[in-house]
């Protein structure tokens, strides 16, 4: 019965000063202080749960820099059981399709493996693509907005909450499922798990000499995708004007403002 | 758990970070435990750090995350948004400035390329004790056990008061620092400030800042920033404060005197800390326990004569004395043992500082000395220079200014009181 799980990890900005590179489109990481994706540790409590109930491991992996480690450190904290760090200068500046196909040659790799869980998206870029893209790459059945999983006679049962249903699906092994975000409260480290993750770095690097992957797939070369320009929400200036005196005429006002500054 | 190490490090602030440091090279097997996601998240100071203590715990001190060396000192009074200053011009290399968060990475790193080990994100709830003895630490429903344990948690030191060996901490023992950094060029703090590239300010100010309370003010240059802030007695405010700490800060920063500075200046960070202030009465019973050792903070040391604050440099030197006596002990960790770490404290410079400025905690309940002095020393001033036609005597300048707002009598009793604390 038990599972063995991959669980796909993010190191991300933690800022709402997101920096572009005005030559290549991309992020700009350096100095930027890092998390985990929160939707990646809602991932993590998920695929920690199913262990709880079914045995079997859960391994992290990371398409990332080498500082991601510090982010692979907190979810081995958290008690996963090992974490792969597949890092290569050759990877840099990926879209989500050289992403997602790296990500899936690691898990074809790892090879053992009877679930993929991820969270659905990512706070800095928010496309929500590798879930399927990876999905796609190794031809597995894929289900997002999931909530629930029950592992029965080698299928997994799941469930997907949706604004106004809730679906159930039955997957057959190996499947991939991205977590419905605040399904799930992550649960904090613990001492043993992060004395661990320190005293017997289990934390393995693959390069793409381990994989062997085509340079033309992978990295800049590989991602067909062109940031053409970005334009940030432009700051509008508040006006600070008070409509005071009686309601019915303030209100009046209001409206007459509002329709004046064309947004009613 | 299946662990054991000779020592637990609780903290990765200075005073751990040195401890862990040297227990590390003396060849114990150290772990510290840190509850920041970094070492340094949690912690906070004004802005400057006097270079002997330190260099004396850490080699290698060049290395360090340094911004810039002191070499001016200004002490003001403040009131009715004027200033009478005192500077002093001088060439010293004693005491640097820099981010805290910075430089204790820093520590840390030094510490586990020593060979200690740091875990982070873990809360260590209180002591292991057993039989009289410390014998580890619990986090949560782990344990983990060590021969002997640091405890260099900070001023906020719930280990220590969960395991029954502090009071709980009061307002009248701490006072609360507040700061805000402000991001300005290199060039502007060389250019509002009359510095050369290496070189820092410090700046303490004393009056209405602080509405009236017992405290001052700060001002320390970084290298490409500056951090404003406030120390108020938290005995006082909170009883009379009535207004939040943070418009306090904005008020000093829209000040007069310091918003020429600021104009086009960015807040880059807000940071608000305890600080030790009644070092008598913060100094727990023992400074050292069967299997325990209190080092930096935890221990009150820190020291505050209004015109220099000393915080990580003793914090620094108490981890390192607490390493020293740890590593004489040679297995003996029994509370005789390990006494020898009290005895090295209290003939450090640590400990006599501590002790001859044992009176300027006084000092600080004599409210003339923030608001009626600064106000004399202003209207002095004015009359002395803010001439038309008749020019003023000095005596004459200060007597005006006196009358009313403070005896003769008074006002000597109060000299005397300074000069014999400080």
């Amino acid at each position: 019965m038990a599972l063995n799980i991959v669980v796909g990890i993010k190191y991300v900005p933690n800022t709402t000063n997101v920096n572009i590179d005005p030559k290549t489109g991309t992020l700009v990481r350096e100095g930027v202080p890092s998390v985990v994706n929160p939707h990646d540790l809602v991932a993590v409590e998920f695929a920690l749960e199913l262990k709880d109930r079914y045995g079997g491991k859960v391994t992290a992996l990371s398409m990332a820099p080498p500082q991601a480690r510090a982010g692979l450190e907190h979810v081995l904290g958290m008690g996963v059981d090992e974490a792969i760090l597949v890092s290569d200068r050759k990877f840099a500046g990926a879209d989500t399709l050289a992403t997602s196909y790296v990500l899936a040659k690691a898990i074809e790799k790892i090879g053992d493996y009877d679930l993929v869980v991820m969270g659905h998206e990512t706070i800095d870029s928010s496309t929500a693509h590798i879930g399927a893209q990876v999905a796609s790459w190794l031809n597995l059945p894929y289900i997002y907005y999931v909530t629930g999983l029950e592992y029965r006679d080698g299928y997994f049962y799941v469930t997907r909450e949706l604004e106004d249903r809730v679906e159930r699906y039955k997957l057959s092994k190996p499947s991939l499922i991205a977590i419905k975000m605040h399904s799930r409260i992550p649960r904090h480290v613990r001492l043993e798990y992060k004395l661990r993750a320190v005293l017997d770095s289990p934390i393995k690097v693959w390069s793409n000499d381990d994989l062997g992957l085509d340079p033309n797939c992978i990295g800049l070369r590989g991602s067909p995708t062109v940031v053409s320009k970005v334009e940030f929400t432009p700051k509008v200036p508040r006006k600070n004007i008070v409509f005071e005196g009686d309601i019915r005429e303030s209100v009046q006002k209001l409206i007459k403002a509002l329709l004046e500054e064309g947004v009613l | 758990m299946q662990h054991k190490f000779d020592v637990i490090v609780i903290g990765a602030g200075p005073a751990g970070s040195s401890a862990a440091y040297n227990l590390a090279k003396a060849g114990f097997n150290v772990l510290v435990i840190e509850r920041g996601r970094k070492p340094g998240a949690k912690s906070m100071f004004g802005g400057r750090v006097y270079k002997a203590p330190v260099e004396k715990a850490f080699d290698d001190l060049d290395k360090a995350p340094i911004h810039r060396w002191v070499v001016k000192e200004r002490i003001s009074m403040v009131y009715d948004e004027e200033a009478l200053t005192i500077e002093y011009d001088g060439r010293g290399r004693h005491s640097f400035t820099t981010y805290l968060t910075d430089l204790s990475s820093w520590m840390a790193d030094k510490a586990v390329s020593a060979g200690a080990k740091l875990v982070t994100e873990v809360v260590v709830d209180k002591l292991l004790i057993e039989d009289g003895w410390v014998k580890g630490i619990v986090s949560g429903d782990e344990k983990l056990y060590a021969d002997v344990v640091v405890d260099a948690e900070g001023i906020n030191r719930l280990v220590l008061e969960r395991s029954g060996l502090v009071e709980k901490l009061r307002p009248e023992h701490v006072a609360l620092g507040f700061k805000e950094v402000l991001k300005l060029s290199k060039e502007d703090v060389n250019k509002f400030f009359g510095l050369d590239d290496d070189e820092g300010l410090a700046w303490v100010f004393m009056g209405e800042y602080t509405d009236g309370l017992p405290g001052g003010g700060f001002l320390y240059t970084n290298k490409d920033s500056v951090s404003l802030g406030l120390v108020i007695y938290l005995g006082h405010a909170v009883k009379e404060l009535e207004r939040h700490v943070y418009d306090l800060i904005e008020r000093v920063r829209l000040s007069r005197i310091f918003n020429k500075y600021f104009r086009d200046a960015r807040v880059m960070e807000y940071s608000a800390h305890m600080i030790p202030a009644d070092i008598k009465a913060l100094r727990p019973k023992r400074l050292v326990y069967n299997g325990l050792v209190i080092a930096g903070d935890a221990g009150g040391f820190l020291l505050n004569l209004g015109y220099t604050y000393r915080g990580v440099d003793f914090a620094a030197y108490t981890g390192y004395l607490a390493a020293k006596a740890i590593s004489e002990a040679s297995g003996d960790y029994s509370l005789e043992s390990l006494s020898k770490y009290e005895r090295y404290i209290d003939e450090s410079f640590v400990g006599q500082d501590l002790k001859r400025f044992s009176g300027v905690h006084d000092l600080y309940e004599n409210r003339r000395l923030f608001k009626e002095y600064p106000m004399l020393a202003i209207n002095m001033m004015r009359r002395l220079f803010n001439l038309e036609y008749e020019s003023t005597r000095f005596k004459d300048a200060f007597n005006e200014s006196r009358k009313g707002v403070v005896g003769l009598t008074t006002l000597l009793k109060d000299l005397w009181g300074v000069y014999r604390k400080l």
